[in-house]
């Protein structure tokens, strides 16, 4: 509701009381699974008209290379795409079972907004989290491992991001670790450990665990279908071939970029190589990623470090929103772009954005990247004036 | 119980089960698309 009474304010909309404002979680939680409702009817409707594809509801697990069984009926398919996902992985914190805690699932569903969040994890899930929950109300703790939140991507983001969720009230607690969790009294509480410090004891309502995702491969017959493991994910090849060569996997049961638009892209890719043995490779070279907070962070490609642990001698060019009139008109002064180029190319490795829209104006940056366009290039396109897409082209006209 | 065989069988009707299956089915091949949860993953 703070949002709302600033938003106003800055806007010169007079009249609103901050104190007649409330919040209807079951209301938003409503129109969310209307969304999705929606969008599930639609998918089955496309199924339904498609006599080739038989849809199975049930549990599935392989008998061996060949052999599928789906509760008590067994199927047999010559060939076999996995794409069974990820789930919140366990945590090995003294006490969290039996403390009771939520996943990004359950999170989802609450119907009155919890005083308290301790939230454990600071990737995406995490912030976004947080920040949604801080927007309802709840008292939120974000308790990331490493010194800022969103590990991977541009440490200026990562600072300016973690900033941002604390000036909006989130209690950040940075390299700390979640030491136990347990009840006391009827209420949740969890223990901390800063890198530095003596435990604390924190109360929460609500426990989120957001500390990271494993392959969901659980009771799978992976061992009767010849499928190895790497590093917990499922072995897979250029070719998204498992171990078992008449078995693809795909998504983010292998492991890396676990964003909807790679598994669409493996899809495609495995359903190609195991129907027609087209034998074609993922190139994950250019896949973006973002994190809708608000403002959202955006990135593709490889950033400054990575870069240049890679061998790279690069050049960086970076632009604050501060400097654009669009952004000072919409209120959006936070943020800036950072691009990663080669110095000798001048082709852009990386492009890294925090600020409004992020998650579209990245993609000036991945159509770029494509085409392996230069840093160059990309700042004599002319833009649309005033937009804010012309601070990624500042960006771009900053690589020395 | 019979047996029912099929070309590909898909394992997850997620993000990237969806369109294996749907491009599966348009190049040609019989597909059984089996999901344990509901369509649409996560
Ligand atoms: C909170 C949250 C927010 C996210 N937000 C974004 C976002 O904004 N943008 C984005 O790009 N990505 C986002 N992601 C990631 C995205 O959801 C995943 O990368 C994507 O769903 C992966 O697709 P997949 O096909 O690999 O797995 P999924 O989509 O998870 O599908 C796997 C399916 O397999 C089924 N299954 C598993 N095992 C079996 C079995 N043995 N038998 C039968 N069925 C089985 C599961 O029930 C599931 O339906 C988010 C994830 C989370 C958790």
């Amino acid at each position: 509701m703070h949002l709302v009474r600033d938003r106003a304010h800055q806007f010169g909309v007079r009249g609103i009381d901050p104190q007649a404002l409330s919040f209807d979680l079951r209301a938003a939680v409503g129109r969310k699974d209307e969304i999705v409702g929606g969008i599930i009817s639609g998918i089955k409707s496309g199924l339904a008209k498609t006599a080739a594809i038989t849809y199975i509801n049930g549990r599935a697990a392989f008998l061996s290379p060949r052999e599928i069984r789906v509760g008590k009926q067994t199927i047999t398919a010559d060939k076999t795409i996995m794409a069974v996902g990820s789930r919140v992985a366990k945590a090995q914190i003294p006490g969290l079972e039996d403390a009771g805690y939520l996943t990004n699932n359950e999170a989802l569903k609450l119907h009155q907004v919890p005083a308290s969040m301790v939230i454990i994890g600071a990737g995406y899930v995490g912030v976004e989290f947080a920040q949604m929950y801080a927007r309802f109300g709840t008292r939120v703790t974000l308790v990331s491992r490493s010194a800022r939140v969103m590990r991977n991507e541009e440490p200026e983001l990562r600072e300016a991001l973690g900033h941002l969720l604390v000036q909006e009230g989130i209690n950040l607690l940075t390299d700390t670790a979640v030491t136990a969790a347990g009840q006391a009294d009827g209420q949740r509480y969890v223990e901390v450990k800063p890198a530095t410090g003596k435990v604390q004891r924190l109360e929460a309502e609500q426990i989120l665990l957001a500390a990271g995702r494993t392959a969901r491969i659980e009771d799978l017959g992976l061992e009767q279908a010849g499928v190895a493991l790497q590093n917990g994910f499922i072995q897979a090849n250029g070719q998204l071939q498992t171990t078992a060569p008449n078995i693809w996997s795909l998504g983010d049961a292998n492991g890396g970029q676990m964003v909807t638009h790679r598994a669409i892209y493996d899809g495609v890719t495995s359903a190609l190589n195991a129907v027609l043995d087209k034998g074609r490779t993922v190139d994950y070279r250019v896949v973006p990623r973002a994190v809708f907070t608000e403002p959202a962070l955006a990135s593709v490609g490889l950033t400054q470090a990575e870069a240049e642990a890679r061998g790279a001698s690069v050049s960086i060019g970076t632009y604050a929103f501060s400097g654009s009139g669009r952004g000072k008109a919409m209120g959006a002064t936070e943020g800036l772009v950072k691009i990663v180029a080669d110095d000798k190319t001048g082709e852009i490795l990386g492009g890294h954005i925090l600020g409004a829209h992020a998650d579209m104006l990245i993609h000036e940056l991945v159509v770029a990247m494509q085409q392996r366009a230069t840093a160059r290039d990309l700042g004599k396109t002319i833009h649309i004036h005033p937009t804010l897409n012309e601070i990624v082209q500042s960006a771009a006209k900053a690589v020395k | 119980m019979s047996t029912q065989h099929f070309d590909i069988a898909i394992i997850g009707a997620g993000q990237g089960g969806l369109p294996a299956a749907h491009l599966a089915a348009r190049l040609g091949a019989r597909v059984a698309l089996i999901e344990m949860h509901q369509v649409g993953g996560t």
